[in-house]
């Protein structure tokens, strides 16, 4: 789903913010993106959604190679992504309807449509009640489940998430957690960079470390037993080395 | 969503985005309402001089008196020799008796009565209608210089040529047309300004969900649309507004030109091609300064 070959990113001004980054993350799989603050976690992110673009390497999106995409089409790019940032980003002046109908309005979905599936929505993650309430009304847990409400609404193939527990409370992290993993459970591939060792522990998912933009670790899911899973993780760096090709979108599929 | 509520959505994320910062909507309303009314005014004034001296451009003669002992031959040679002039639209020669019996019937008969016949004025002539296509004032210059090149023809005693009016007429449209062209520029300039600026403050306030958009697969289209939209909605409120004080304003003058200045012309009121004019180009001005302002501050 989301594969990356020896990716850099680096600045005008001389900081390197990814080196030779190599990772593969397959359909339907749920992984932390860890690290210190620095560490090329968003960077990353933002090299996803094409925000940025990548200085050298290859990435590619559903086998899709975006480093060649053109301006005019990321934003149909997009559309394959959810996204849920650490301060919710949501639209002050709109009322939590509207900010999860926004999603829909861009594709242009009919008025009832937009209606009917932003109220199972909000229903579905618990906030229904406050589906008129301003951003600015609610709490921080509520606020985090409308963006991911918002994030979800097009049923998004991959949702990233970028520090999306960073201004909650442990318990309030691992109800978002715990919905994400719902997601997740639904088909979702699910990425979320996060810096909070205890709720990596506590969940056990796949988990890639990036230091100094560097992809120091990439520990494998562990099993209901508590013991690592096999056939991810770790060997995937190897077999999408052995993979990566010179160029082009005709990537081979992961094994 | 079809192309019509599509277009509906994006007029009322304009109209929110208007909302957002009322006031300076306003002042961009105003400010090209004033540039508007200004320039419609200025073309107005044109428009009006150039009807008066067409009219009177058609009227425009010039009359060649001969001496009274002129040979008919030598009438007929110097008739023939005018009318083949360019601006010359006809000729029309006139005996000493005929100029004397329109000189007569222009006389109050009661001045008439014990009079002499002799003492009434009366000369061969020639008369000359001249084209409307009197053009500019380059053209009206060249024809006195040719009625002056005509009085020193053999035969012919005077020329008169009642071109006076016509030559204040295009010094008043000369005049009219390089004020309204300056002014006009700078009105058009500053109410482009004050767009700029609106959509600029609008973009700036709306960073936020600009932001979100482009995250969630919203085309350039349709993150600009609303702010090209809220530029058109400016552009087409403030020539309303125009169309309204040049309409109020010309009824006032309409009285005053005719009583004042005692033209005997009917000044057109606002024509139905400037109010579409007007129509047009204020949403077009709206277009243009958003569309310059998205261009140089909406990074999506």
């Amino acid at each position: 789903m989301i594969q990356l070959y020896n990716v850099h990113k680096r600045y005008d001004n001389g900081v390197i913010a990814l080196g030779d980054v190599t990772l593969r993350v397959r359909e339907g799989e749920m992984v932390f993106l860890t690290g210190p603050s620095g560490a090329g976690k968003s960077t990353l992110i933002r090299l996803l959604l094409c925000m940025e673009r990548a200085s050298d390497g290859q990435i590619l999106i559903g086998g899709r190679n975006i480093h060649a995409l053109r301006d005019d089409s990321v934003p149909f790019l997009r559309r394959n992504f959810g996204v849920v940032f650490q301060d919710f980003r949501l639209i002050g002046r709109r009322s939590v309807r509207e900010n999860v109908a926004i999603g829909m309005e861009i594709l242009g979905l009919p008025g009832k449509d937009i209606e009917r599936r932003t109220a199972q929505l909000l229903e579905s993650l618990g906030i229904g009640y406050r589906a008129d309430a301003l951003p600015r009304d609610l709490s921080g847990g509520e606020a985090q489940r409308v963006a991911i409400a918002r994030a979800l609404v097009n049923e998004p193939a991959i949702l990233l998430c970028d520090e999306p527990t960073g201004n909650l409370d442990p318990k309030l992290s691992r109800e978002i957690v715990d919905l994400l993993s719902e997601v997740n459970r639904r088909g979702t591939t699910v990425l979320v960079a996060t810096h909070d060792a205890a709720l990596i522990e506590h969940y056990g998912c796949r988990t890639l470390t990036l230091e100094g933009g560097r992809l120091t670790e990439d520990r494998p899911r562990r099993d209901a037993t508590g013991l690592e899973a096999s056939g991810l993780g770790a060997s995937a760096v190897a077999t999408a080395d052995a993979a990566a090709p010179a160029s082009g979108d005709a990537f081979p599929e992961a094994p | 969503m079809n192309p019509i509520a599509r277009g509906l959505y994006f007029v009322g994320a304009a109209l929110r985005l208007m909302r957002g910062s009322p006031w300076l909507n306003v002042v961009s309303v105003l400010t090209i309402a004033v540039s508007l009314s200004l320039c419609g005014l200025f073309a107005m004034a044109f428009f009006n001089a150039h009807t008066l001296i067409r009219d009177l451009g058609a009227s425009l003669t010039i009359q060649v008196y001969l001496a009274d002992e002129t040979a008919p031959e030598r009438v007929h040679d110097i008739e023939a020799r005018l009318r083949g002039h360019e601006g010359v639209r006809s000729v029309r020669s006139l005996s000493r008796e005929a100029d004397r019996e329109r000189n007569r019937k222009l006389l109050d008969p009661a001045l008439l009565e014990g009079l002499d016949e002799e003492a009434i004025p009366g000369q061969p002539v020639l008369e000359l209608e001249l084209d409307s296509a009197l053009a500019s004032r380059g053209d009206l210059e060249r024809m006195v210089q040719w009625a002056r090149q005509i009085e020193t023809v053999e035969s012919v005693e005077d020329v008169a040529f009642g071109a006076e009016r016509l030559r204040l007429l295009f010094a008043v449209l000369e005049i009219v047309q390089s004020v309204g062209v300056v002014l006009s520029g700078v009105l058009l300039a500053s109410a482009i300004f004050f767009v700029f600026s609106t959509v600029r403050l609008a973009i700036w306030s709306r960073r936020d969900e600009i932001e979100i958009l482009a995250l969630m697969g919203a085309t350039r289209r349709f993150i600009r649309s609303p702010f090209l939209i809220e530029g058109a909605l400016q552009g087409l409120l403030g020539a309303a507004v125009a169309i309204v004080a040049v309409g109020l304003l010309h009824l006032e003058l309409e009285g005053l030109v005719r009583d004042v200045y005692l033209l005997n012309v009917q000044p057109s009121l606002l024509p139905p091609g400037m109010v579409m004019w007007l129509l047009v180009g204020g949403p077009a001005l709206g277009l243009l300064a958003s569309g310059l302002s998205l261009g140089r501050h909406l990074r999506v």
